[in-house]
């Protein structure tokens, strides 16, 4: 009996090590690995205790000891969380009645993807970047699918950058009447396709020039040299010109004057005298006027040169100070400039023009000379025959 | 004797003159004949589209349809803006001028049918044509000029019937928009194969 008694107490013992240990173990594990199940917010949510059809009564637990949200439990120890809204989610544990692990399960919550509202960026002909704004907040990990088509052609992927929600085709047919955007955004609980059609010839708008330089223009106080860079992620140059449009103003006026060089640098010649200037550039494809112009440059200030010998000494920054200027407002002329010749870059230009020139005047000269001995000699020539006549008139006979 | 010598100096200075001009004309390693040509390949078109452009402003209408009426339009899918950079001469102005004798018939069963709709763009309509035929011509001398074979052009599949006003609208929106992208990118390879223009040829 008493080797009877002791069995039995040491079963007791193992078993009561092995309920605590699964415990403990089944603790840890629901803590670390369990299903994940997704539910729509708003709605309720049914949590199954397990796979099998369990009729013991259960008990269920929201992460550590937490109260559960308004809820029910059917008879078949399923949970179920009536109209759940965020603060429902979390990892739900069900027990039998001796406090035994059954089941874990990691609940999250969401909406399925809506429509996206997508907009499309032509930076230059080798481009396409398509971004989107989801319509609904879905509180859930979403995938992004996309692809690009030109009318009814083959589909061409669009490469996903889901983080910042944007895709990019490169080197798109972009001479195509319409193409189709089609994104599909898929979570847990749904996936959901919006397609956009897009005409690239009208959406193409460079990046602004780079690189904007104001310089003064040694000896001339009313003179500034503006020079810039093609935007660089307008590679291709040769078969896709650019046009540029230049606005300029002393600091302080509200009235911008304006040129449209075809080509960096060019050089301003109503620059007003002794004061900063801000300038600032923008671009557009030369070939499709109706292409979109790119954003301006940011602002960039220069001053005309001035005669260190008449001139303040220089003010180091430039106050933010209301025009002192209380005239008529400046109009806004638009003018479309020739590359200024430059007085080094151009000389051998000057030059030959010069030489021309000379060789002009050289020709009309000689032809008028021409004319006058020609005119010279035929008078020279009617003189001698009258001579002549008349000394054969007094010859006599 | 000093008329005789004034006479040979101011021939001695014509002749100087005389030898200065091929100096000044072959400043350029490229004989501008050659590179003139496309200069106005590309300005004939240019202002081709121009004129497109304008018709298509005036009688625009919000269209997100995707285009169906014209199944043999010059195939626009394949050409891509690196291409541009490997254009061959000879096959490229073969190609264009195909795809512009295909448009010059599309162009002229839109006129006709214009007419019959009283569609208001039927002047531009038929400057467009007269315009293109000049292109056609220009394109065809340079073409002779070159050697480069003459393509037979397509046969063009052209919709049966437009009954109503609102399907020319459309067909021609359709047309125009096809044509001005078209020249978007014949200018470019106009532009693009200037370079490639020998003074042999």
């Amino acid at each position: 009996m008493p080797g009877l008694l002791s069995s039995s107490g040491s079963l007791t013992v193992i078993w009561f090590l092995s309920w605590s240990l699964c415990r403990s173990s089944a603790q840890i594990w629901t803590n670390e690995v369990s299903d994940v199940q997704y539910g729509r917010l708003d709605s309720n949510v049914t949590l199954a205790c397990g796979k099998s059809q369990i009729k013991i009564p259960v008990v269920w637990h929201l992460d550590d000891s937490q109260v559960l949200p308004w809820h029910k439990v059917t008879s078949d120890g399923s949970l179920v969380l009536l109209h759940v809204n965020l603060s429902a989610q979390g990892n739900y544990s069900c027990y039998d009645n001796h406090g035994l692990l059954l089941h874990s399960i990691k609940l999250r919550l969401g909406y399925p993807p809506g429509l996206l509202s997508i907009s499309c960026q032509v930076p230059n002909h080798t481009l396409v970047r398509c971004s989107w704004k989801e319509s609904v907040k879905t509180f859930l990990p979403v995938e992004y699918n996309a692809s690009l088509r030109g009318n009814g052609k083959a589909w061409q992927p669009c490469l996903v950058d889901a983080a910042h929600k944007y895709c990019d085709v490169e080197h798109p047919s972009f001479w195509q009447t319409i193409h189709t955007l089609n994104v599909t955004a898929t979570n847990a609980l749904g996936s959901e396709s919006t397609a956009a059609r897009i005409k690239l010839d009208k959406l193409l708008k460079p990046d602004p020039p780079e690189s904007v330089l104001v310089n003064e223009v040694e000896g001339f106080p009313n003179r500034l040299n503006i020079s810039w860079n093609f935007p660089s992620s307008w590679a291709l140059r040769d078969a896709f010109p650019l046009v540029f449009h230049i606005r300029y103003r002393p600091h302080g006026s509200q009235y911008w004057s304006e040129v449209y060089p075809e080509e960096s640098p060019v050089v301003i010649f109503d620059a007003l005298a002794g004061h900063p200037h801000q300038v600032q550039v923008r671009a557009r494809d030369e070939l499709d006027a109706e292409s979109q112009w790119s954003d301006w440059s940011p602002l960039r200030y220069g001053r005309p040169w001035e005669d260190p010998a008449t001139s303040e000494p220089p003010e180091d920054h430039f106050p933010d100070y209301v025009f002192p200027f209380n005239t008529k407002p400046e109009t806004s002329t638009s003018k479309s400039l020739k590359p200024v010749l430059q007085d080094d870059g151009n000389l051998g230009l000057v030059i030959l023009l010069v030489l021309f020139a000379v060789v002009i005047i050289a020709t009309v000269l000689s032809l008028f000379f021409v004319v006058w001995v020609k005119q010279r000699r035929r008078e020279h020539v009617t003189k001698q025959e009258l001579t002549s006549m008349v000394k054969m008139k007094s010859m006599p006979i | 004797p000093s008329l005789l010598l004034l006479d040979s100096s101011s021939s001695l200075l014509f002749s100087l003159l005389l030898a200065q001009l091929p100096v000044f004309t072959s400043a350029s390693p490229v004989p501008p004949r050659r590179t003139g040509d496309m200069d106005r390949l590309s300005n004939q078109t240019k202002s081709l589209m121009k004129l497109t452009q304008e018709l298509l402003r005036e009688h625009a209408f919000e269209s997100d349809v995707e285009p169906h009426r014209f199944r043999s339009l010059p195939e626009m899918s394949n050409r891509s803006a690196n291409d541009l950079n490997n254009l061959e001469l000879k096959p490229t102005l073969s190609q264009l001028h195909a795809d512009l004798k295909l448009y010059e018939h599309h162009f002229e069963w839109l006129n006709r049918v214009s007419k019959k709709h009283h569609h208001p763009a039927l002047p531009k309509l038929v400057e467009v044509i007269k315009e293109m035929k000049s292109l056609i011509n220009l394109l065809h001398r340079q073409m002779q000029r070159v050697d480069a074979p003459k393509l037979t052009p397509a046969t063009p599949s052209l919709p049966p019937h437009l009954p109503y006003q609102f399907d020319v609208l459309q067909s021609s929106q359709e047309l125009l928009h096809h044509f001005k992208l078209f020249c978007d990118w014949a200018i470019r390879a106009f532009i693009s194969l200037k370079p490639k223009i020998t003074p042999a040829q």
